[in-house]
């Protein structure tokens, strides 16, 4: 008969927490945003408060707040930001507009409109280099296609200067934000609109309610929330835009479409003086901050969840 | 056999640690690749191709590769690849730049190739040494190529027009055959530059300030600024007369637009380099059998017709940069052969000049086709132009000055002609604004001027 079998020795069990288990499922996102987040912030903010050219790496000394001095004293950078309101605030009507225009239009059942509502895509796929380069051409008042289409149908009897006056160009460089960032408005509200339950639209319709009056007691509050969260995202991300700008007009013609961060990329790089771009970012950084705080304490965004 | 987890692990670390003991000597033993940054074009990729025939002959050890760098865009690409400890090999940019980047410190001084490739001697006459990238008296930059930028014409337009030599005219003569041909050539402006905020328009305008007898900064005067002269204004008044004559986008225009317009036929007369004519005998052979190239206008006054030349050297990064001894080597391999410089030279004619007197004159470069057909406007761009060569950094010849490369960075002398075009000011107070821009790098950069 054999003997008992000896105990085999009690193994520690490495066992994690929940809690421990949801950290380590986070870590990769946190360790990534303050690699390529936290970090460039604080080393910005750092910047602001340090004279540096970079063409002189080794060359670097504390200047307090003299780049923020700088920067206020500088009527361009004054100028920009004036600008760069106006490239805002029109960029984000428009394309809230006709996002939520478009949006209602998709959210309608036609055959065919699933290929709608993937074209519509488009702008927002392509690259943005792709799509300033190409506006460029289309634009050239020499020999653009929309100066020449204008030509052929009779509309205009001289070439417009769509990006060599400043009024132009500013408008020129809203249009091509509004063509781009449109369908993310589109793909955020059609996302709403379809769960909108269709019981509400009935009941309205019993009760006598026209297309108007359900749009604007149904649908505009049901999209509120939504839109508040597109509005403020769209205006921090239009606010902050360089390379649309940049590669459309480089600023210019004159300074008439520098915005901010046009601003802070010149000082930067083309008067070597990365302190002052910091402290421009910083400002920019401060700007937002306080514009999200007010707009969204304005629009009583979370309120219902709060109360509710 | 079956594979544990275990062994997996142990497999995969040992090769690890392999890998990393042996990383020295594979590195040892593989080629190292050396970046050259050359200005848009092939004549970049010639001329290391050249250094990579030195670079097998002697067993170096070393690739040279050739990175193409838009003129505006070497600065961006420089601080981000100085700051990461990583600059090119060798660059090729426009001299004012280079006279930055010497002033800078951040170049190796070159004599020692220089005297290998008896540069003085074999200079074109009307060159030194000191023009392609010298400061406080030690060499920067090796000798290489010059581009002025002249008066392109179609002389056919102007004959037509009976308005009379272009060669001969001055600054009078030559706005009101611009406006002539504005007037009675329907789709054609009568003139074509830059006058975007661009390093381009820079080139244009200043040309029309030195001919005038203006300066920017005064380099025998402690480099003091002196923009504000009655002879800035009056370039300035001249650029307002001719813009009726010019595109309504000439405001917006650089570079490639000023070439875009010639060659599609859309001026009778333009500033610019040899490449106009290069991009019209390989697209609009009718423009280019027409095209002629004349100095520019002369000054009724002064009678001074300076060019903005490309006065360029190779210069060669001193920080960081691990393959300066194989770069001076290959580079003087290179301008020794007069033939790797016909090459360079006529990879892109009649853009690039030959600084050489034995490559301007050998029989292979002279057996170009261009020379054929064109020869009056190559002799222009190649050696007529070079007594009223000067440039930013070398205003009027009085010297080098690398507070030009910082102006063009932020592009000055052009963000205040466009005061003047698009803002409506007086042109004395564009100028005035573009005074104090000048004087504030000045202040600026005082140190790199004591240095």
């Amino acid at each position: 008969m054999a003997g008992a079998r000896p105990a085999a020795p009690e193994r520690r069990r490495f066992t994690l927490s929940d809690r421990q288990v949801g950290i380590l499922f986070m870590l990769p996102f946190i360790v990534t945003a303050a690699l390529f987040m936290v970090w460039p912030v604080v080393e910005a903010v750092r910047m602001a408060f340090y004279a540096y050219n970079p063409l002189r790496p080794d060359d670097i000394y504390w200047v307090g707040f003299e780049n923020f001095e700088r920067i206020f004293d500088d009527p361009l950078f004054w100028e920009s930001f004036r600008q760069a309101l106006v490239w805002t605030g029109w960029s984000i009507l428009f394309q809230t507009v006709l996002g939520v225009a478009l949006a209602l239009l998709l959210n309608l059942t036609l055959p065919g409109m699933a290929i709608f509502r993937g074209l519509l895509l488009f702008p927002y796929i392509v690259p943005t280099v792709v799509i300033a380069l190409n506006w460029r051409w289309i634009f050239n008042s020499e020999i653009g296609i929309v100066n020449h289409a204008l030509l052929s149908a009779g509309i205009i009897s001289e070439n417009i200067a769509w990006l060599s006056t400043p009024d132009m160009a500013m408008l020129s460089a809203i249009l091509l934000n509004v063509w781009k960032y449109t369908p993310f408005v589109v793909i955020c509200v059609l996302a709403r609109l379809q769960t909108i339950p269709t019981e509400l639209y009935d009941a309205a319709k019993v009760d006598g309610a026209g297309a108007w009056r359900r749009f604007m007691d149904i649908t505009l509050p049901m999209l509120k929330e939504v839109l508040v969260v597109v509005i403020v995202f769209r205006t921090i991300w239009t606010f902050n835009k360089f390379e649309e700008i940049y590669l459309l007009t480089r600023g210019g013609p004159g300074t008439s479409t520098f915005n901010l961060a046009v601003y802070a990329f010149e000082e930067g790089m083309a008067n070597l003086r990365l302190g002052v771009a910091a402290a421009t970012g910083v400002v920019m950084i401060a700007l937002l901050l306080v514009g999200t705080i007010i707009y969204v304490r304005v629009s009583g965004f979370g309120r219902e969840e709060k109360t509710a | 056999m079956s594979t544990t987890r275990r062994h997996l692990v142990q497999g995969v670390g040992g090769m690890a640690l392999a890998s990393g003991l042996a990383a020295p000597a594979l590195a040892q033993g593989g080629v190292r690749v050396a970046r050259v940054w050359g200005e848009p074009g092939p004549y970049g990729g010639v001329f290391v191709q050249g250094m990579n025939e030195w670079a097998q002959r002697n067993n170096a050890n070393v690739r040279f590769e050739v990175e193409q760098i838009p003129w505006d865009g070497v600065t961006v690409k420089l601080t981000t690849d100085l700051a990461a400890r990583r600059p090119p090999a060798l660059i090729s940019v426009e001299s004012p730049i280079a006279y930055q980047l010497a002033a800078e410190e951040l170049l190796e001084p070159v004599e020692d190739v220089n005297r290998a490739i008896r540069a003085q001697e074999r200079l074109v006459d009307g060159f030194t040494l000191e023009q392609f990238g010298a400061w406080k008296g030690v060499q920067y930059a090796v000798p290489v190529h010059h581009q002025p930028c002249l008066l392109v014409v179609q002389k056919d337009v102007i004959d037509e027009l009976g308005l009379g030599d272009p060669g001969a005219w001055n600054w009078d003569q030559f706005a009101n055959a611009a406006r002539t041909i504005a007037e009675r050539k329907p789709g054609m402006s009568g003139y074509t530059m830059a006058l975007g905020r661009n390093l381009c328009a820079d080139y244009h305008i200043t040309q029309f300030i030195w001919q005038a007898g203006g300066l920017t900064w005064d380099t025998r005067d402690n480099f003091k600024t002196v923009f504000d002269s009655p002879a800035t204004v009056e370039a300035f008044e001249m650029i307002r007369r001719l813009q009726p004559a010019m595109p309504r986008s000439a405001v917006e225009f650089s570079f490639l637009q000023v070439v875009d317009q010639h060659v599609a036929g859309r001026t009778a007369m333009s500033a610019y380099w040899g490449r106009t004519m290069g991009r019209a005998a390989e697209e609009t052979p009718a423009l280019f059998n027409n095209m002629e190239y004349y100095l520019n206008p002369a000054h009724p006054r002064t009678g001074a017709r300076w060019s903005w030349t490309d006065i360029n050297g190779w210069i060669i990064p001193r920080r960081d940069n691990p393959f300066i001894r194989e770069t001076k080597e290959a580079v003087a391999y290179v301008s020794n052969s007069v033939d790797w410089m016909v090459r360079y030279s006529q990879s892109l004619m009649p853009n690039v000049g030959p600084v050489f007197k034995d490559v301007a004159s050998a029989p292979a470069m002279l057996a170009h086709p261009f020379y054929q057909s064109k020869p009056r406007s190559l002799d222009v761009i190649f050696k007529d132009s070079v007594p009223h060569a000067c440039n930013t950094g070398l205003e009027q010849k009085r010297g080098v000055n690398p507070l030009a490369g910082v102006a063009h960075g932020r592009s000055v002398w052009a963000q205040a002609v466009q005061r003047m075009l698009l803002n409506n000011e007086a042109p004395k107070t564009a100028v005035e604004w573009g005074h104090r821009q000048f004087e504030g790098i000045r202040r600026d950069n005082a140190r790199m001027l004591a240095r």
